[in-house]
């Protein structure tokens, strides 16, 4: 033994267990290893990134449902990676990310279905005014948009819309949570995390057509969800109508193809 | 544009607990000599790693990380021995007064223990990871987070050290 420290060479004479005896040694470690372990495993997260006609998605999803679609151009995603990593136990899933990247497609083609019936997980939202208001506008369907006012009666506090402005801004799951289904009262189409030109792009595969001067098209209407009535926006019915029953469509096509019938005081879709 | 920092994602756990489990293993067995001490510190090592397992950035290093976890358990736990066996055994030398000529192996061992335990901590860790543990410079180098060269350099100023108290 003291030769072997002596030298500048590992010791090779130490005490070594032959193969069967280690995995022996290792299965009985495992028996006591395994159940400490899961007592203390963090649940697992897959992550992963797709390639999209939008650009590049950071995408995690739970056993739940999806929890993150972040555009990778709007910030460093390294803390954010790094926060996950404490909660969470994440492997790279590319399968995964390929198959979100597919339904984000078939959305800009047209087709919203895949990605209305995904199921999307809200724990890492903050608080539970903010989940209750990003559910709520998750049945914003594609086609239709609401304003920040709408969404902040529709959540319970017609009061809150600088609340809902923050909520929106941080909505982890872009796209599944349609934040980009948010514009402001006056009809200017507002802002996106993923800039802009995002929003326009998704409004338009959605049946939108902002005007050059980023607002709704003058031929929008209000949509009742409860009478299934659409109005012209100046109509009196709709002014008086709760705004969070209230949906904006970009036309009377619009609105009838979701099911709405004109009103008969303000006849949106005649000539004035 | 920014590329996804997922590249730099550590293995899964417990595809690194599978490639690194059997080397683990064999070198606490070579350095506690001792079935029960290695089963409980590997127990230990497996669990501190998965608890600072998200503080990892990045793929490599992780073999030398995994000694240097190992390593300090091995350590402490002698640290620890040595202390309380000095207790044990001056108060049994009064009642037998041979016992030290009879065992004199383990006097050795004892003394080795002492003097490994007493290096300064980056000499301590590297000595037992290149003697014990058989890594190469570059992993000791990796794990203490210096050059291979310093690496060396603990290893040799160690050993000279050992060989004195010898």
């Amino acid at each position: 033994m003291r030769n072997g420290l002596l030298c500048d060479e590992p010791l090779s004479d130490a005490v070594e267990p032959s193969a069967a005896a280690l995995d022996d040694l290792l299965k009985m470690a495992h028996r006591r290893l395994d159940p400490a372990l899961r007592r203390i495993r963090r649940e697992g997260v897959a992550i992963g990134v797709a390639n999209t006609p939008l650009g590049p998605l950071l995408i995690a999803q739970s056993d739940r449902g999806l929890m993150t679609v972040r555009f990778l151009d709007s910030g460093d995603s390294s803390p954010f990676i790094a926060e996950l990593r404490e909660q969470f136990e994440l492997h790279q899933d590319d399968a995964m990310a390929a198959v979100i990247g597919h339904e984000i497609e078939q959305l800009l083609d047209g087709d919203a279905r895949a990605i209305t019936e995904h199921p999307v997980d809200l724990r890492l939202v903050e608080s539970d005014f903010q989940r209750r208001a990003l559910k709520r506008l998750r049945r914003v369907p594609a086609g239709a948009v609401i304003s920040y006012q709408g969404l902040a009666a529709a959540a319970g506090s017609p009061a809150a819309q600088r609340a809902i402005g923050n909520t929106v801004a941080s909505n982890p799951i872009a796209i599944y949570v349609p934040c980009h289904r948010v514009i402001k009262s006056d009809g200017a189409i507002g802002n996106y995390g993923g800039g802009v030109e995002r929003k326009i792009a998704l409004l338009r595969a959605e049946g939108f057509r902002p005007d050059s001067a980023r607002r709704i098209p003058a031929d929008a209407v209000y949509g009742h969800l409860v009478t299934r009535i659409f109005c012209r926006p100046t109509c009196a019915a709709a002014k008086r109508a709760r705004r969070d029953r209230m949906l904006i469509y970009p036309g009377v096509q619009g609105a009838t193809s979701a099911g709405m019938r004109p009103c008969k005081l303000c006849h949106p879709g005649q000539a004035a | 544009m920014e590329t996804a920092p997922i590249d730099r994602l550590p293995p899964p756990f417990d595809e690194v607990l599978r490639r690194h489990e059997r080397e683990i293993m064999r070198f606490l067995v070579r350095t506690t000599r001792d079935r029960e001490d290695a089963l409980d510190l590997f127990q230990e090592t497996w669990l501190r790693a998965y608890r600072a397992y998200a503080k990892l950035d990045g793929p490599e290093g992780i073999r030398p990380w995994l000694f240097r976890i190992a390593t300090n358990l091995c350590l402490n736990r002698a640290r620890d021995r040595a202390r309380h066996s000095r207790v044990i055994f001056d108060s049994e030398l009064a009642d037998h007064a041979d016992y030290a000529s009879s065992n004199n192996t383990h006097d050795e061992l004892l003394q080795l223990k002492t003097t490994v335990a007493r290096l300064p901590r980056k000499q301590r860790e590297a000595v037992v990871m290149r003697k014990f543990a058989g890594l190469d410079y570059d992993e000791i180098a990796a794990a203490l987070g210096c050059s291979s060269a310093a690496a060396r350099a603990d290893v040799y100023q160690a050993m000279k050290k050992i060989r004195l108290a010898e």
